[in-house]
């Protein structure tokens, strides 16, 4: 790959409208992954609300709840991608940024639930009021408002990875380090969102929720709107990557990726770049949160778990690293064959995925997409 | 095989691949008999497993058995396994599934409150049957859920009961693992202890978070806690894996049973499976039931789990007689109603009495509780429990704590005309949780 | 400076002065119609009877009598269940030995339905310690005298004071005589004459022990007299600053086994990540490993757990080791230089190690015993004691350390490690084999991991997730401590684990564990190369 580089320009001339055209340039996945999702977009509300029941046509509930989880996954390993295929920043802690997008949501959803709750409190959550809280806490307010919900969902992963970011890419932290200290950032959220005192319901997490603007969470005609929003949410995800991918900005931060020395030393700020990447794609990693939580009803801790975070890189690396579409076709398929092994043999699961953890870098280095690509080539 | 020139049938391939791959999901076509199918929703994979394998493998024991009796109402009983993996939205998705898709009759299954509450809309959504096995915090009564656990009333008060009055112990430490049942037991204890004229220097709460293993400090405390003259007693509900950390630096640190007993309620045989339990001896469990128990209907059970399994070192313990009992319960209305249906079984198990396995009755009331003996064992060097005291009768659970003020005017029954998992005695109104809007 | 010797030890050695000091009386048949009767009664309906009974047998002064007490509390008391007959029972491999316990003749054997314990409560437990202790205070054997007015001192009863004052005249060993003096003092504190009580107080001045310290107290708080309550006082505030500056080393000494489990854990890291730059997931599952060897080597000898953890050590050394070199040939020597892809491979043997152990071995946590002279505590006074099995990890954690530095400094395979971390090329140039030395410096980090297993399964679960809990700790260990430096991995830990258990007072155990991440996090910010910053491969990379 030959990048070019030029001293000028800045962050902040991103998505020139010309450029808007060029984005899928040559990009014969993207355009795949934006007509799948096209195409999912129409066919699956069709399949469920309008084909009856006892068609074999007919896509149940479960299933689109299901699959809406696993776009969901499909955008954060899009997310992933973005930092790691692009600017070889290797994140094990993108789970946090997920995990605060569902917590977002999940904020909104319980003060949706009013008086519905157990103990009927019309402003408090049932742990509130069962740890014996007078009132809520500050960091709850404004969660009863979707819009706010909304920005949050985004600007506190968003200012996380940003502090972060400008902590860790300002002072070089990079490669191995920069992975482990992000895994002792999910870790040390894991634990802290484990605590009751908190005040985001400990291990029990956010859960019991009754509908979403407005609308019952649990009626088919929800899930199926979740489900389109997750897929829309996706294709834009992947239009706003490419944009910066293909932007300048995203040329420079390539070359961070290869050679940051020499990228630092032509004159650029390196670090800046860094950070403003990575918080596009925490932001983005808390929109996939966002959607996830509602789908599936419940978000708790362990969504914070390290183990989580590796796992979604490998989805990355199944899917095929630095290709972005590839990211998110690893993101469902992975999860797709968990739910099909687990459901025959449990037992083998684990190793299943640690073997494809070691057959993809051993033999697979660029993952399903580069299989596709040399098939094509030969 | 992939041609990258025709995107309008790579896009007809992939969804047709994904129509297929749907088809999977949208369940089977049934078969001319249909057998009972029965749900098993238990993690057997991932962190939970080491507790719920065993479960899992109770109610196909005894779904086994009951065919080998000829089955129900003249047909077949199947069991529908799946694996959560100790993922909490797994749960929900899995349960999601037998009840869709599998259009099972019954479930058994979960463990912790986290997967509980995490099914429980989609069991009151989809109108299905779940029996949960494990003791909890209660705080819940749902017109979908029985709950053949003990309910706090039905463990950790007669503990303390017996450690106030035939031990004679005057501070407590109560101890416990961060999450919703320990919060809860404490809370009510709390209140107990105080209400029995405890002064509040006399209780000390401290949590721990999951998998705790460095106890030196928190036992360090809790044995200065003990050294101040009075009769100490530490009220454990330490949660699984944290318990050997915790007995082993108790041994080391000098604390004995009869210095400083530990009542345990999460705390089973199994647990102790993994324990050298020489160093344990006089430490005590509340259950409501024990492996130790020398009843012809437990020794029958212990040897056909034996028999199961292959293998004589098998352990019994309470979630597994827990589920003994729900699955007869089920069995029993199942026959009172002619029919499976969910909404007929519901109405006909109250009131149902089944044969617990230590000789008595377990009664399922209207507020989807069981009636339970409370027993209290101490740990021996072999791994079990001598039962050293017990209820005279069977304790009613209550959903809904009399020692808990949000609580203490509520109450439930699944029973007309009240129809109501938390009806407000004070306000007469079925307060929270509009079920079914 | 005492030590609190193991259980069964205990139990031998009143056996053994039984044995040896128990004059051989002839026994009359008569007496042991009583004793049998007395015995019988042990398996009465209700625990009060129970008491009574014990009682009964600790009065009759029979010759078997302790004997029958000791097997009481030891839970080797059993019944036949056709009959009710009272019996010694000790387990075979088929079921039971059974002894006659009035005449200690043996008495056939029982498969395990045919007798059954007899079940007794911490209260009866209790009390037959005491008698025990009562009866042991006059034993020849200085240690069984020990305990017996050890365990007076924790339960004292003014029956027994008396006795004591008698016997403290005859008692040979210093230690003992004080030990007696306390139980005195105590005993004379409650004494309805004042002079009396400022005497005794006068005795007990210098012990740190609870009951003082509660007896003082009560006696600052609500004694009549005025001098007293003075005296009393005084001595109350002394012990009090006495404590809390025990207190204070023994949050030390808690910070320091806390951190020299952490150090052990990331010693291995150390190494592999330290010095050969690879990112190995799979490190906390060659800890599980080596507690695996240590469950395993300890079913293999079940007669000598004692020592089973001697062959442990290197067992778990070597096969830590032998998975490590597979690993390092299988899977890392092709991904040299590419640590991301490392990790990613790594981690998914960790899964698949995991899994292994769930089909080998089950998903259950095993049952690693300890062997009996790592269990107990030394007393430095009554107010701070130090645990040995935490004290022996210490040590244990130190020995290891020293014994790397030995090997990285003074050998040749030392010498042939350092010099290719830090030049591949030279070192190959003047005839290193790298590939070789890759192989065995990743297989020593292995079996360096699986040393820290057998410690850990002396501390905590031996079970499929038991490395998990130490792989983010050991990672941020080693980076703090200064990557391919195996002191900084020592101060490392030793220093996060002080500062843990200094927090953990005030913020409670997770909170101290967030901040101290936290404190991690934002120290590697401020120095990237850790505390003690090296250059290696490591550090080159990125």
């Amino acid at each position: 790959m030959t990048v070019k580089m030029t001293p000028s320009g800045s962050a902040t001339d991103l998505i020139p409208l010309a450029a808007h055209r060029r984005i899928l340039h040559g990009d014969l996945g993207g355009k795949i992954l934006l007509g799948l999702m096209a195409a999912l977009i129409v066919v699956v509300p069709i399949l469920n609300l309008a084909v009856p029941s006892d068609s074999p046509m007919h896509i149940s509930t479960y299933a689109v709840t299901l699959m809406g989880r696993y776009l969901c996954f499909a955008l954060l390993a899009l997310s992933l991608d973005l930092v790691w295929g692009y600017c070889g920043i290797l994140s094990l802690g993108h789970g946090a940024f997920f995990a605060l997008g569902g917590y977002a949501m999940g904020m909104y959803l319980m003060r949706q639930i009013g008086d519905r709750g157990v103990y009927g409190d019309p402003v408090l959550p049932d742990f509130m009021v069962f740890l014996g809280w007078e009132e809520l806490p500050w960091y709850w307010l404004g969660f009863d408002q979707f819009w706010f919900a909304a920005l949050m969902v985004l600007a506190v992963p968003g200012t996380l990875g940003f502090v972060f970011g400008w902590l860790a890419f300002r002072s070089r932290v990079t490669g191995v380090y920069l992975s482990i200290i992000s895994q002792a950032m999910t870790y040390a959220l894991m634990l802290a969102f484990f605590r009751n005192e908190m005040g985001f319901g400990g291990n029990n997490g956010l859960t019991d929720f009754k509908d979403i603007l407005g609308f019952s969470i649990s009626a088919p005609s929800t899930r199926v709107a979740l489900f389109v929003a997750s897929a829309l949410a996706l294709a834009l995800s992947y239009l706003i990557c490419r944009a910066i991918v293909r932007s300048r900005l995203g040329r420079v931060v390539t070359a961070v990726r290869d050679a940051e020395p020499r990228t630092r030393s032509i004159g650029y700020r390196t670090d800046r770049y860094k950070v403003w990447v990575w918080t596009v794609s925490a932001m983005l990693a808390g929109l996939a949160g966002a959607l996830y939580v509602p789908q599936v009803g419940i978000i708790n801790p362990s969504e914070f778990s390290p183990l989580n975070s590796i796992e979604a890189v490998v989805w990355v690396a199944v899917g095929g690293r630095g290709t972005l579409f590839g990211a998110a076709l690893g993101g469902a398929l992975v999860n797709y064959a968990q739910t099909l092994l687990t459901a025959w043999l449990a037992e083998l699961w684990l190793f299943v995925l640690g073997g494809l953890f070691v057959a993809v870098t051993l033999f697979f280095p660029r993952g399903l997409v580069g299989l596709l690509r040399r098939r094509e080539g030969s | 095989m992939i041609k990258l020139n025709c995107i309008p049938r790579q896009v007809a391939h992939v969804v047709a691949a994904g129509a297929l791959a749907m088809a999977g999901f949208s369940g089977q076509v049934a078969a001319q008999e249909d057998p009972i199918k029965v749900g098993v929703l238990h993690s057997l994979s991932g962190t939970m497993a080491i507790s719920e394998t065993a479960l899992k493998e109770t109610i196909e024991m005894l779904v086994e058995q009951q065919n080998e009796e000829g089955g129900l109402l003249g047909r077949e009983l199947e069991p529908v396994v799946v694996d959560p993996a100790s993922d909490w939205p797994r749960f929900a998705e899995q349960a999601r599934q037998l009840l869709e898709d599998e259009e099972v009759d019954v479930v058994f299954g979960t463990w912790t409150s986290v997967s509980r509450k995490s099914v429980l809309p989609v069991f009151e959504e989809l109108n299905g049957l779940l029996f949960y096995p494990v003791q909890y915090e209660g705080e819940e009564s749902s017109e979908n859920v029985f709950y053949l656990g003990a309910a706090p009333n039905q463990q950790a008060i007669p503990a303390v009961d017996y450690l106030m009055n035939e031990v004679g112990v005057e501070r407590w430490a109560l101890l416990g693992t961060d999450y919703v049942y320990p919060r809860t037991t404490n809370k009510i204890l709390e209140q107990y202890l105080k209400d029995a004229g405890v002064a509040d220097e006399d209780i000390m709460i401290n949590y721990t978070p999951f998998g705790h293993s460095d106890w030196q400090s928190i036992v360090s405390d809790v044995r200065d806690f003990g050294s101040q003259g009075k009769k100490t007693a530490v009220v454990s509900t330490i949660n699984g894996d944290a318990n050997v950390p915790f007995y082993t630096e108790l041994g080391n640190q000098g604390v004995t049973a009869s210095d400083i007993p530990v009542v345990a309620f999460s705390v089973g045989e199994q647990e102790l499976a993994g324990i050298d339990t020489e160093p344990l001896v006089g430490h005590l469990a509340a259950w409501n039931y024990f492996m130790s128990v020398p009843t012809q209907e437990n020794l029958e059970f212990i040897q056909s789990w034996h028999e199961f399994k292959g293998d004589t070192d098998a352990v019994t313990n309470d979630p597994m007689e827990a589920h003994y009992i729900g699955f007869n319960m089920w069995v029993e209305a199942v026959r009172r109603a002619g029919t499976t249906d969910v909404d007929a079984v519901k109405e006909s198990i109250i009131g149902v009495s089944v044969p617990n396995l230590t000789g008595g009755y377990a009664t399922m009331m209207p507020n989807h509780h069981a009636t339970k003996p409370v027993m209290i064992g101490e740990i021996q060097p072999d791994g079990q429990f001598a039962v050293v005291w017990e209820t005279p009768g069977e304790v009613p659970g209550d959903a809904w704590s009399d020692y808990l003020p949000e609580s203490a005017d509520i109450i439930a029954s699944w029973r007309k005309p009240l129809l109501c998992g938390n009806y407000n005695v004070e306000t007469g109104e079925c307060s929270g949780q509009n079920y079914g809007d | 400076m005492r030590i609190n010797v193991g259980y069964w030890r205990f139990i031998g050695m009143i056996l053994a002065t039984l044995l040896i000091g128990a004059p051989a009386l002839a026994q009359q048949p008569d007496a042991d119609a009583e004793f049998a009767e007395q015995v019988a009664a042990l398996n009465a309906r209700s625990f009060d009877e129970k008491a009574a009974a014990a009682q009964a047998i600790a009065d009759s002064g029979h010759p078997r009598a302790s004997t029958v007490l000791q097997a009481l509390i030891d839970s080797r008391l059993y019944f036949r269940v056709s009959g009710g007959d009272v019996v010694l029972a000790e387990p075979t491999d088929g079921g039971f030995a059974l002894t006659d316990p009035v005449t200690g003749k043996e008495a056939g054997t029982a498969t395990q339905y045919e007798v059954r314990r007899v079940v007794i409560n911490n209260a009866i437990r209790g009390q037959v310690r005491d008698l025990i202790a009562r009866a042991g205070l006059t034993s020849a054997d200085a240690e069984v005298r020990r305990d017996a007015v050890r365990q007076l001192l924790s339960n004292p009863d003014p029956a027994v004071a008396e006795q004591v004052a008698t016997l403290i005249k005859d008692e040979p060993k210093a230690d003992i005589r004080r030990d007696m003096a306390l139980v005195l003092g105590l005993s004379r504190l409650g004494s309805g004459d004042p002079a009396e009580r400022l005497r005794a107080l006068d005795a007990l001045r210098g012990s740190l022990a609870d009951r003082v310290r509660n007896q003082v107290r009560e006696l600052a708080a609500n004694d009549p007299d005025e001098r007293v309550r003075q005296q009393a006082g005084a001595m109350l505030s002394n012990i009090e600053d006495k404590r809390q500056l025990w207190g204070l080393a023994e949050q030390v000494f808690f910070g320091l086994s806390m951190g020299s489990v952490l150090m052990l854990a990331a010693f291995g890291l150390a190494i592999t990540f330290g010095v050969m730059g690879v990112i190995n997931m799979a490190h906390g599952e060659l800890i599980m490993i080596g507690a695996y060897t240590t469950y395993v080597v300890q079913l293999l000898m079940p007669n000598h757990i004692d020592y089973s953890i001697m062959v442990a050590i290197p067992a778990a050394f070597l096969v830590a080791g032998a998975f490590g070199v597979a690993i390092e040939r299988g899977v890392i020597r092709f991904l040299y230089g590419r640590p991301l892809e490392t990790l990613l491979a790594t981690f998914g043997l960790s899964l698949i190690l995991q899994q292994l152990v769930r089909t080998v071995f089950s998903p259950l946590n095993r049952q690693v015993s300890s062997p009996a002279w790592m269990s107990g505590s030394i007393e430095v006074n009554a107010a701070f004691s130090l645990t040995l099995n935490r004290l022996y990890v210490i040590a244990f954690a130190l020995l290891v350390f020293f014994a790397l530095l030995a090997i990285f400094k003074r050998t040749t395979l030392g010498l042939r490690v350092r010099a290719v971390s830090q030049n591949r090329a030279m070192a190959r140039a003047v005839g290193v084999s790298s590939s070789r030395i890759d192989s065995l410096t990743f297989g020593l980090g292995a079996g360096v991991a699986g040393l820290a297993g057998v410690a850990l399964s002396q501390l905590t679960n031996v079970g499929p997730n038991l490395g998990q809990g130490y792989i983010v700790d050991s990672f941020l260990v080693v980076v703090f401590g200064g990557v391919g430096n195996l002191w900084g991995t020592l101060v490392g830990g030793l220093s996060l684990g002080v500062l843990n258990k200094f927090l953990e007072p005030q913020t409670g155990a997770v909170l101290a564990k967030v901040l101290v991440l936290v404190f991690i996090i934002l120290f590697i910010q401020k120095r990237p190369q850790g505390l003690f910053p090296q250059r290696g491969r490591a550090a080159s990379e990125g």
